[in-house]
């Protein structure tokens, strides 16, 4: 169902109902991009079905490749994107990690290709339901990783990825993760924007003198020995430490033409947390019922807040420390699990202590594992949660407590 | 105390006996009681056929292992040597491993006071002719011989490593005696031939022999290239390609200005122009683009690029055109087709002076067949299968 | 005339029509002798400047590129071992995206994507599948050393019986380790792909011009091709660098490695070894790799290649054995 809106002017013109991956497939059509590579794999699979009709119906034109593999998928999209052609492709759990190699190399390449990761539990056993492990398997490789909640938000992440990706100060690649099955499938109104807002917004792509093209001879990636690695890992590291500063403009610059709200908190969103004592901390979709439950708590006068994190690469340390050290005691929500790791909880927990250390005052930190393999969380889990976070101020032992959240026992 | 020893060899042909010398030292070393190790230059892996490569022993009377590994273990080219033996002669012209290193003086890490050991049947002044000089003095020793070339799977058994044992034991007594030596090659072969040629090495190390004195050797003319910092090379792992670019003549055709290879040959083609039937082989069949098409539809050939392969020599239909001669003949690298066309005449005189008599054509399998190893002596190669695990190189 | 620069060829008749000028040059860490960077020298001489090259990871990636250097003149970048196929697929995707949208001025830039033995014969096989099935020009060049040759030579699906390597080696308990008989990749590429429009064995240096040609010929049929090249290795088979051109010109004559094309689906043999074959020995015996062979191991391999020519349907090409029953 269509109809177009007057309200929000031109940057806006029509509402749809979409689920998360068809909203990503009309962010893809409104980059116009030029080459996608499809592989099926739930739950992320439903964008290249989408995409294929978009352009069987004219509405894009584009290159699309059903590739034979994942390892194929992430190969074609990287030399699409080094001919200077802006690429899309995506997938979930373990094709994802079918693919890792060239995950890898797409990122020390320095290529802005944009993918789409429908979180997935890894196998074995296969499972189709939500876990976060498969994403987070590349966030020490040079990646952009963000998580979006809703399919508004993945439909205008797919503008502001490529514009942050493409910037030539980062040139790295970016995973849109999103909660298989339940963002990936689950269907919402979603405001879409013009075409002219969104060219107005993203630029086209430039790959500058990196570009393989027989007017630009260059070859990229000769192999290396010793005495050449440790120069280009820093010159990695020195275009992820400018992609945050990258992302608030490009926030800025879109809320400026659609009249959203992302620049006020660009990297992670805060919910009632004025004058919270306790907050959970979580990515994704798990956001809903934790929220909720906030304000059902608040109701009882319970002084309790929720903190989203949107980008977890690069990850927000100093704001999201300063953040955090106000609390008393700070609840994470880890929808994956880091097996025989230091704090032998979840990744997300692992982070967000390193990310406190140097506070002078730290609040108490426990770790929650909950929703693996797509399990519901619930408000009243939500509810519970606080509880236990709030009991672990000033507790004996209660920093650093992880406790797995609806295992049966 | 540390001795440390370096040892050049030539890609691939020479990976077997590098490492079955450098393993000897380390079990004799170990049999008289003291500390050692081996590895190779790790950046030379994967080997190429003739390109320049380096194998490593240290060796310590009173260190532990373990501060002898912290000492010596981790790098990967070390800062000096006490012996830098060279299995290959025509290495004295410098050594050129990989791009960006340079090409490099192969008496580089040697120690004051240190030795340059080089299997050669050249005489001392023959070599001296390309060593450049160093700031304090050192030892020049040449054992006499063939350089001694294998291929991967069969060795080339003709007891230069037994004789490069015995030559070692010669030079520098403290490392390792001829007594160790010997009682180590008996006991382990059961061969006494391979005790006599070690005792071969021991006598013949000194009959070509001589304390290089600084002002001694040449000035030389290669630099060794800086390395950028991070920030200033292009970011993405993008390189510039080679600047496309070609005219008829010498030099016309556009080259890697970093990178060119010409230490890789042991021999290089010397071509008689004037017997050219300009059917092209030589430069349609080179695998490293070192001829250049001339004016006059001849080839000339570029020798700071040629490796030495020998295959215009194998595919030119004329006899005698082109010719494989050994590298140490030649001290430049300039056109020769140039040459020609200065001074025909000349040039002929001088390609034959350099051809001289001797022609030799290398067996299609490297180090097959039967060796002479020392007059009455011969011995059967060996393929590689054959031997110990220790004594096969990996 | 036509020019190599608008990536329009004639046919190469002589060898005084060579193109002079080099896009593959002087500077790759190679051994002494190698037929595969010949290959590349020749495979970028016929092709010409309008193109861009993929290289999966092997010798002709590791050998042929020192960081901060490079042989290639013309574009070139590396691909992941099993990624000939995609590499070729996504930037002749991207180009044609960019042209179509008026970003790229139209011109046919050639597409070619290279892979060793390892990375066609075995990791890449399904991408390069998946590339011959598009309808993109591009050309898929699987350079055929016969083992992983950058890792110190390992036997690969393309690895002669027989032959030793160090993942085979003889010993007293089994003389022979490598018992696979080699995979017959361009065989399989054109019986498993009808609508590929051209695929072709070749070997750089016999018949003199030849690996050119079909260089030319592949790049010009307006689709995907394939072409597998035999690269004689002085290093992993074990023969002096001066005799790389006769190994490979034994291998030919021998019947071992067939030479043919196969241009809408009509089979033309370059050499046909139906008519004369030398014995294989006389190849097999000028290589260290084989040293440890007796005779009943290269009569053995004679039966197979004798079996080639003389039993297959299609000799050298597909090993159907006829006549075709009824059910």
């Amino acid at each position: 169902m269509t109809h177009t809106l007057t309200a929000t002017g031109n940057a806006y013109v029509s509402e749809e109902l979409l689920t998360g991956c068809q909203a990503v497939a009309q962010g893809v059509r409104l980059a116009d991009v030029d080459v996608i590579a499809a592989y099926p794999i739930r739950p992320y699979t439903e964008v290249m079905d989408l995409i294929s009709k978009i352009i069987a119906d004219g509405r894009l034109t584009a290159e699309y490749i059903i590739a034979d593999s994942e390892h194929g998928q992430f190969e074609i999209v990287k030399h699409a994107s080094s001919v200077g052609a802006r690429a899309f492709a995506g997938s979930s759990g373990t094709g994802w990690l079918y693919g890792f190699e060239a995950l890898a190399v797409t990122a020390t390449d320095r290529l802005p290709v944009l993918f789409l990761v429908g979180n997935r539990a890894l196998d074995d056993p296969g499972a189709f339901g939500v876990e976060h492990n498969d994403a987070l398997a590349v966030r020490d490789l040079g990646w952009l990783l963000c998580w979006v909640t809703t399919p508004q938000e993945a439909l205008e992440h797919v503008l502001i990825g490529y514009r942050v990706a493409e910037d030539r100060r980062v040139q790295m690649p970016m995973a849109l993760a999103m909660d298989g099955a339940f963002l990936t499938h689950s269907q919402h109104i979603v405001r879409i924007p013009s075409v002219e807002a969104a060219r107005k917004f993203l630029p086209p792509y430039d790959l500058g003198d990196r570009r393989l093209h027989p007017d630009n001879p260059i070859s990229i990636a000769p192999q290396v020995n010793e005495d050449w690695v440790m120069e280009i890992r820093r010159q990695n590291w020195e275009a992820a430490r400018r992609a945050p500063q990258v992302i608030a403009e490009a926030y800025r610059e879109f809320d400026a033409i659609f009249g959203t709200d992302y620049a006020s908190s660009p990297f992670f969103t805060e919910f009632m947390t004025e004058d919270a004592e306790v907050v959970l901390v979580g990515l994704g979709t798990v956001a809903a019922p934790a929220r909720t439950a906030v304000r059902r708590l608040r109701e009882k006068g319970e002084r309790v807040g929720y903190v989203g994190l949107r980008w977890f690469r690069p990850f927000p340390t100093v704001p999201l420390r300063e953040c955090l050290r106000r609390f008393q005691a700070v609840g994470v929500i880890d929808r994956d699990f880091a097996h025989g790791s230091p704090d032998d909880g979840g990744i997300l927990l692992h982070e967000i202590r390193s990310c406190l250390y140097p506070a002078a005052e730290r609040p108490a930190v426990v770790n929650f594992i909950i929703g693996l393999g797509g399990r519901d969380i619930s408000i009243a889990d939500c509810q519970r949660m606080f509880d236990l976070t709030r009991q672990a101020v000033g507790a004996a032992g209660g920093d650093g407590l992880v406790r797995w959240i609806g295992v049966r026992e | 105390m540390i001795r440390r020893i370096e040892i050049n060899y030539r890609g691939v042909f020479q990976k077997t006996l590098a490492r079955q010398v450098a393993s000897d030292l380390v079990r004799i070393a170990a049999r008289t009681g003291k500390v050692g190790f081996s590895n190779g230059r790790y950046s030379d892996a994967p080997e190429r056929n003739g390109v320049p490569c380096k194998y490593f022993v240290f060796i310590s009377p009173d260190l532990s292992e373990e501060e002898l590994e912290a000492e010596c273990g981790a790098k990967l080219d070390i800062d000096e040597a006490d012996i830098s033996i060279v299995l290959d002669d025509t290495m004295v012209k410098g050594v050129e491993p990989w791009a960006w290193s340079g090409i490099r003086p192969i008496n580089e890490k040697v120690i004051e006071g240190g030795f340059l050991l080089v299997v050669s049947n050249k005489e001392v002044g023959e070599l001296m002719k390309f060593i450049p000089k160093k700031e304090y003095p050192y030892h020049l020793a040449i054992l006499p011989g063939e350089s001694s070339l294998s291929g991967l799977w069969v060795f080339h058994d003709d007891l230069t490593h037994e004789r490069v044992l015995g030559a070692m034991a010669g030079l520098d007594p403290e490392l390792v005696s001829i007594d160790a030596v010997e009682s180590y090659l008996r006991e382990r072969t059961k061969d006494e031939r391979r005790v006599a040629a070690a005792v071969e090495g021991y006598e013949w190390v000194h009959h070509r022999y001589k304390v290089v004195s600084p002002e001694e050797g040449i000035d030389w003319p290669h630099a060794v290239p800086v390395l950028p910092a991070w920030t200033e090379f292009r970011e993405g792992v993008a390189v510039p390609a080679i600047q496309r670019g070609f005219r008829l003549g010498p030099r016309g055709q556009s080259r890697s200005t970093i990178f060119r290879r010409g230490t890789t040959k042991t021999m290089r083609p010397v071509i008689r122009f004037d017997l050219c039937r300009k059917c092209t082989l030589c430069w349609l069949e080179c695998p490293d683009e070192c001829f250049d098409p001339t004016p006059d539809g001849r080839y000339d050939v570029d020798y700071q690029y040629c490796v030495g392969c020998g295959k215009c020599a194998e595919v030119c239909p004329v006899n005698e055109c082109i010719v494989m001669v050994d590298e140490l003949r030649f001290d430049d690298d300039s056109s020769p087709w140039e040459f020609w066309n200065r001074d025909p005449q000349g040039y002929v005189d001088w390609a034959e002076e350099k051809k001289g008599a001797m022609r030799q054509k290398p067996l299609v399998v490297t180090g097959a067949g039967p060796v002479v190893t020392a007059p009455g002596q011969r011995v059967p190669a060996r393929g590689v299968h054959d031997m110990t695990d220790q004594e096969v190189s990996r | 005339m036509v020019t190599p620069e608008q990536n329009q060829y004639e046919p190469i008749k002589s060898v005084h029509q060579v193109p002079l000028e080099e896009f593959y040059s002087s500077g790759h860490r190679t051994c002494q002798g190698c037929e595969s960077a010949l290959t590349m020298r020749h495979l970028a001489k016929a092709a010409g400047p309008r193109t861009v090259v993929t290289g999966s990871t092997g010798c002709m990636y590791v050998a042929n590129t020192s960081y901060m250097t490079t042989p290639w003149i013309i574009p070139w970048m590396h691909t992941q071992l099993g990624a000939a196929g995609a590499s070729a697929l996504g930037m002749s995707a991207g180009l044609r995206a960019l042209m179509r949208k008026g970003r790229l001025a139209e011109e046919r830039i050639n597409v070619i994507a290279f892979c060793g033995d390892l990375g066609g014969g075995d990791m890449g096989l399904s991408g390069i599948s998946s590339a011959l099935q598009s309808n993109y020009n591009l050309l898929i060049i699987l350079y055929d050393n016969e083992s992983a040759a950058n890792t110190d030579i390992q036997a690969t699906g393309l690895t002669t019986y027989g032959a030793q390597t160090t993942f085979t080696p003889p010993g007293s308990a089994q003389r022979i380790m490598q018992r696979r008989w080699k995979k017959n990749v361009a065989g399989m590429m054109a019986v498993g792909h009808p609508t590929c429009r051209y695929v072709a064995t070749a070997c750089a240096t016999y018949p003199p011009m030849d690996l050119m040609n079909k260089v030319r010929k592949a790049l010009s049929v307006g689709g995907p091709a394939f072409i597998h090249t035999f690269c004689p290795c002085p290093k992993g088979w074990d023969y002096h660098p001066r005799y790389s051109h006769e190994i490979g010109e034994l291998g030919v004559r021998s019947g071992i490695f067939p030479l043919y094309e196969v241009v809408e689906g009509q089979v033309r043999y370059t050499y046909d070894a139906r008519k004369r074959r030398i014995p294989v020995r006389e190849y097999l015996t000028k290589q260290g790799r084989f040293a440890h062979l007796v005779d009943e191991d290269m009569d053995h391999i004679q039966q197979m290649v004798d079996e080639m020519w003389e039993k297959w349907e299609v000799p050298g090409v597909a090993p159907f054995k006829g006549p075709l029953s009824e059910a």
